[in-house]
């Protein structure tokens, strides 16, 4: 029997090869999501040990409440980021762990990332495609992973180690002179070192700074001031080397006894970090596997249908043979072994490919990114569990897709086999009944995720109260994702059972435009409901994916276009495109240009708290002109009114900030501010303490110089002389600024809440006029953001906005830009996020394709006679054509309807849920979805080529005469 | 008898030959028709240089036992498959040198089937499947005569239906009226009886001998039925791809007694064909 199988299957390979297609393809998206995630875990598992090396961390004790980034990451729902952070620790502890024993170097690495911009030796910005630019701390010690290949480390704020990488892609060389783009403004560097790393960075750009430079600019960013995330200890047990596990806790625990009480610090080793760290970021890689996965699953599902298919044209066609098997003696699982033979081998033959193709594909974008600037180290083989899951699942599929078919041709009895039959269809009223209660169900589920999200804060969203709390529980996007669940399953369930409506209202166009071929076509597709519905689910769920994410993309470009139709009043915008700082240079250059009438700065406030003791909670706050509500931004007042709150110095507070801190007009609220002074006492004692050392120096030399003169050795003595001299000059050139010592004074303001806006800009910060800002903050903690610009009144914009743009060029990171391109600059990020979109398009298309062509195939075959006889009563080849096409067009279009409704649905409920964070409209991108429905009538008509040219290669003599 | 045929086929040819301007009343013309199968190893002559002429206005019934070539002739007559040699003539135009855009052509104006079974489409109902060929050739439909032809095939209250809820027989009506409806040169049924009982067999073939009668259809129909072949106003009877006899208006016991020697005929020359010529026998 199995050797029957088997040459039947050799007789049959033809008509394997869309199934095995299928599969591989099915099994290719499951090998490659799992070697792609096994990739970049691998990746992320080498960055950390490379770049997080240290043998003990020491880092705060209290686990802290997110609020800093809460203002940035609002609604998230801590989703974004499953890493905790930790109260800060006072840097002067370095110096209690510096002495514990075994400790080879304690210290803090000041690291700062998409802060710094470097020019590249053509004088363009280096720029990272996806990865930040880096600037870190570095000298003898701080990185052990880091080695230097040549020159030396970098000094002061004009010289830059680079890493090889950023020193490739910049072309720069040890030597040479760049310009690097501080937050303050460029500034000449000269690159005297360059440093290598084991594992590829991913493509970020790594500058070595100097350990001071680095830390005036961390400081500057987060406005925080002696006090640090984390002290990377070294430990010297294992001679220099990375200390094993064991040894890490034992220096972890003597660091922790040695750390004083009080100082709310902990030791932990530095294999913990890393494990924390790395499952944080494996999280938040972690969506692209299910994504993949996802249109895996859907090639998988369609590869099963297409094998039922095909099996079930090869049993129908077989069934005679079947029967004289039978009728000689063969038994029904004999039979039916015959026929699981070839689809083991179908199976097997799939899933190897899918394997390889799987491998290759991933090997395929570590290749692409490596060619786009982002070089992996992780491994990329698939390993044994992949390939095994992949084989597995393959031939599950596969044994799935023939058990049904294989049963026919085992249970048939002889007799019946020798005639052709027809099975009747089930009925498909119960899948009917059974798929609209799981829609309506999923629809509840969206119904009472936008009662929650609109309810908000306040309020409750439904008049049930154990819905109440459950909402409290499980937040919004539970239900938004159950509720999509049900929706498709319902939605695939229901299908058959939607065929023949669908079939009569589309096939209405066609049924009057080709009268008989469309009537034909209409027809059809209602003969085998569940062939034609399981067909039209494969691009069903890709098409629902990638409109629910057309819908978010362009309500996304929707808002921001309308907070600037409605809300932007100024002609131009400046932003910072790495740092977010603009330099005081670039300000008033922009200040100067002719042609501008007026300049709006808004400048963020670092380190502002409201309220006092532990209570006091963090906000984005901003300092903007009076003018800012009139001249540059429509305030959309939810309490109080925010223009005059503004000019009378009281609080303009964004929605979310107010029901965060449950603040009304007219409360009153403690601001604490902080501003840096220079410290006048203490930068006079560095500068003596300098002095006095240079002299010491100077003397040192000077009497050295002299002895070497008295014992004779002239040249010596006028080395010595020479060098005495440099080190005066050296004192004299040094600059003054790293000699200042500045102090950190802490501001209390009491400010009445003037107004609650909720512009989705301001939503989550607070404002206030520069006058209160100047109490709180100082020059030294504050720093613009971003610039309104208008032009002078006549003036003509293109070629003012020619002068900005050439005013900033020096700034290099400066972009300035008008209303329009404000509003693209939001849309071109979008705008990627599509060009991903489409490529899982086109892949759902493709799979749609393959089940579609043998869906049609195995409906050609079946009804051979009856398209003979069409020919026979003169249907020219192409009413043929033509009405398979037709066919093939309305299954593509029902499978793209539905995913259309059921995606734009979807897209309109995630809008909603998300609409506090800027999904302030609801765009529907309606030429978008008409192409979509364009092309799946194009994808119908090319996907009934291939079973046309079958059905019209049967002579009709042969065909009205099969029997 | 064999000399008698041979005189015949003789004067038929002589016809033929004549050319189209002499025989007005011939609708279709097979002119020394030969279809062989197979390579020159194993060589099957189906056909063997058949001349035949078949009359408008008449219905014609080619009988023959199993493999006598009597299907072949009516499929190369209705362009369905190709002669090795010679031609096929409908209405002035060569048939057996069209291309498929002149036989699509063909079929949709000048030829009309009914087949034995399997003659309807299922998913069209029994009014949409009279209409079809006129409708696919985008011909226009005459009422009167749509309800002439359903009043004449009594069909009129199954109009509605799909064919999977007729009988055999009511099936096979529609598969005539659906010939009849386009008033083509000739309609060429393949054992139009072939599946039904004898009563059903009675309804269908009247209504083919009164649509040749009462409107001038010509029709040739292949068939195993002496009884089938009696409704005929001429039959041919063919064996060995050979046209043997040609009888008008026999009657049924003419016809009867013409197989019962050609069936001792068979069994001089073998059993195999004897056996056919039995079974078609016992069939009828």
């Amino acid at each position: 029997m199995i050797r029957i199988g088997l040459r039947d299957a050799r007789a049959h390979l033809p008509r394997f090869v869309m199934s095995i297609i299928a599969i591989a393809l099915g099994v290719s998206f499951v090998v490659g999501s799992f070697c792609f995630r096994e990739m970049m875990n691998d990746q992320v598992d080498q960055m950390l040990g490379s770049n997080t090396d240290a043998d003990v961390y020491v880092r705060g004790v209290a686990e802290r409440k997110d609020d800093a980034s809460a203002a940035t990451a609002t609604g998230s729902d801590g989703s974004s980021s499953s890493l905790k952070t930790y109260n800060d620790i006072d840097v002067s502890l370095v110096d209690d762990v510096a002495k514990v024993a075994g400790v080879a170097r304690a210290g803090v690495t000041y690291s700062t990332s998409g802060t710094l911009v470097l020019v590249a030796k053509d004088g363009n910005a280096v720029s990272s495609m996806g990865s930040p630019t880096m600037g870190i701390g570095l000298e003898k010690g701080t990185w052990r992973s880091a080695r230097l290949e040549h020159g030396r480390w970098a000094r002061n704020r004009h010289e830059i180690a680079l890493h090889a990488f950023a020193a490739k892609t910049a072309g720069l060389g040890v030597g040479d002179t760049t310009k690097l783009v501080y937050p303050s403004g460029p500034e000449d560097v000269k690159v005297v070192g360059v440093f290598d790393t084991d594992v590829s960075q991913a493509g970020a750009i790594i500058i070595g700074l100097a350990p001071s430079v680095a830390r005036e600019v961390v400081q500057e960013k987060t406005g925080e001031i002696g006090v640090t995330q984390y002290i990377t200890v070294y430990g010297s047990a294992d001679g220099g080397g990375p200390l094993n596990d064991a040894q890490q806790r034992e220096l972890a625990a003597r660091v922790r006894k040695a750390l004083p009480k009080g100082s709310k610090a902990t030791a932990i080793t530095g294999d913990r970090l890393r494990d924390e760290y790395s499952r944080s970021i494996k999280d938040q890689l972690g969506f692209i596997q299910p994504l993949i996965l996802i249109f895996g699953v859907i090639a998988l599902f369609v590869g099963s249908f297409i094998i039922a298919n095909t099996f079930s044209m090869i049993v129908r066609e077989s069934m005679r043979g079947y029967a004289l098997l039978r009728s000689v003696g063969a038994s029904p699982a004999q039979v039916f072994s015959t026929v699981v033979v070839q689809a083991l081998l179908l199976g097997l033959v799939g899933s190897g490919a899918g394997i390889a193709l799987g491998w290759g594909m991933v090997r395929l974008i570590v290749f692409g990114l490596a060619q786009a600037g982002t070089p992996m180290t992780g491994a990329a083989t698939p390993g044994p569990t992949d390939m095994l899951v992949g084989l597995a699942v393959g031939l599950a599929v596969t044994l799935v897709g023939a058990a049904l078919p294989a049963r026919r041709a085992a249970t048939a009895p002889p007799i019946q086999a020798m005639n052709e039959t027809v099975n009747p269809e089930k009925p498909v009223l119960p899948r009917g009944v059974a798929g609209v209660a799981m829609v309506v169900l999923g629809a509840a589920c969206w119904a009472y995720c936008v009662a929650v999200a609109r309810a908000g804060d306040t309020g409750d969203p439904t008049p049930f109260a154990p819905l109440n709390a459950l909402a409290e529980r499980v937040g919004a996007g539970w239900p938004l994702g159950a509720g999509a669940a049900l929706i498709v399953v319902g939605v695939i369930v229901l299908s058959p059972a939607l065929v023949a409506p669908a079939g009569t209202v589309l096939g209405w166009l066609p049924a009057h435009v080709f009268p008989v071929t469309g009537r034909l076509a209409t027809r059809n597709l209602a003969r085998q409901k569940r062939r034609t519905a399981n067909t039209a689910a494969a691009l069903f769920v890709g098409v629902a994916i990638v409109s629910c994410l057309a819908v978010v993309a362009s309500s996304a470009k929707a808002s921001v276009a309308g907070i600037v139709d409605t809300g932007l009043k100024s002609d131009f915008t400046a932003m910072s495109a790495s740092s977010g700082r603009i330099p005081d240079d670039a300000v008033s250059a922009i200040r100067k240009t002719k042609g501008v009438a007026s300049v709006s700065q808004s400048r963020m406030l670092m380190g502002v708290t409201y309220g006092s003791g532990k209570d006091a909670a963090q906000a984005m706050t901003f300092a903007e002109q009076p003018s800012l509500f009139s001249k540059v931004f429509a305030p959309v007042t939810n309490a109080g009114d925010a223009d005059r709150a503004l000019k009378s110095g009281e609080l303009v507070v964004g929605l979310t900030v107010a029901q965060d801190n449950g603040w009304k007009v007219g409360d009153t609220v403690r601001v604490n501010g902080r501003r840096v002074v220079v410290d006048e006492e203490a930068t006079a004692k560095a500068q003596a303490d300098y002095r006095a050392q240079v002299e010491a120096k100077t003397a040192d030399l000077t009497a050295q110089a002299q002895r070497l003169a008295a014992a004779g050795d002239a040249d010596g003595a006028q080395a010595k002389a020479d060098e005495a001299r440099r080190a005066a000059e050296d004192a004299a050139n040094v600059d003054p600024s790293t000699l200042v010592r500045t102090t950190t004074e802490t501001t209390h303001v009491k400010v009445r809440v003037g107004a609650i806006i909720e512009n989705s800009v301001y939503r989550s910060m607070v404002l206030m006029n520069d006058d209160l800002a100047e109490r709180v903050n100082n020059e030294n903690t504050m720093f613009t953001i971003m610039l309104f610009v208008n032009a002078r009144d006549g003036a003509d914009t293109a070629t003012v906005k020619k002068r900005l743009v050439k005013a900033v060029k020096p700034f290099y990171v400066i972009n300035v830009q008008d209303r329009d391109e404000f509003k693209s600059s939001m849309s071109t990020m979008v705008d990627q996020i599509l060009i991903i979109l489409y490529a899982l398009l086109a892949l759902s298309i493709v799979i749609a394709v393959f089940g579609i062509v043998n869906t049609l195939a195995l409906s050609v075959s079946e009804r051979t006679r009856e398209i003979g006889l069409l020919r026979a009563v003169g249907t020219s080849r192409g009413q043929v054509r033509g009405m398979l096409a037709i066919e093939a067009s309305l299954i593509a279009v029902l499978g793209t309807l539905l995913g259309v409704v059921v995606g734009v649905a979807a897209g309109a409920v995630i809008r909603v849920v998300y609409e506090s964070d800027g999904l302030e409209r609801l765009s529907v991108p309606w030429d978008q979805l008409g192409a979509f429905l364009v092309l799946a009538v194009l994808v119908g008509v090319v996907a009934a080529l291939p079973p046309a040219r079958r059905a019209l290669k049967v002579p009709v003599l042969d065909a009205v005469s099969a029997e | 008898m064999a000399r008698h045929s041979a005189a015949s086929v003789a004067a038929l040819k002589d016809r033929v030959d004549d050319g189209p301007g002499t025989a007005p009343d011939a609708v279709a013309r097979a002119i020394d028709l030969t279809k062989a199968y197979g390579d020159a190893d194993a060589r099957v002559v189906a056909l063997d240089h058949v001349n035949v002429s078949f009359t408008r206005g008449e219905m014609t019934a080619i009988m023959g036992p199993s493999g006598s070539g009597k299907s072949t002739l009516m499929h190369c007559m209705a362009g369905l498959d190709t002669p090795t040699s010679g031609r096929v003539v409908v209405e002035g135009l060569e048939v057996s040198s069209m291309n498929q855009r002149q036989l699509t052509k063909l079929r949709r104006t000048r030829i009309g089937f009914i087949f034995q079974s399997f003659n309807l489409v299922p998913t069209l109902s029994a009014e949409e499947n009279i209409l079809l060929p006129l409708q696919i050739a985008k011909r226009p439909i005459d009422r009167v005569w749509f309800d002439k032809v359903v009043d004449v095939t009594g069909l009129r209250p199954r109009l509605t239906h799909r064919p999977s809820q007729l009988s055999g027989g009511q099936q096979q009506r529609v598969a005539c009226a659906r010939a009849i409806m386009a008033r083509p040169s000739v309609i060429f049924a393949d054992e139009p009886t072939g599946n039904l009982d004898s009563r059903s067999s009675r309804e269908v073939l009247g209504f083919l001998k009164d649509s040749v009668h009462e409107y001038g259809q010509t029709i040739v129909m292949v068939t195993h039925d002496p009884r089938a072949a009696s409704y005929a106003d001429r039959v041919l009877v063919l064996a060995d791809g050979r046209i043997t006899r040609d009888l008008r208006h026999p009657s049924y016991e003419e016809i009867l007694d013409v197989f019962a020697t050609e069936g001792d005929e068979d069994r001089e020359n073998g059993p195999a064909q004897a056996a056919d010529a039995h079974g078609a026998g016992a069939g009828a």
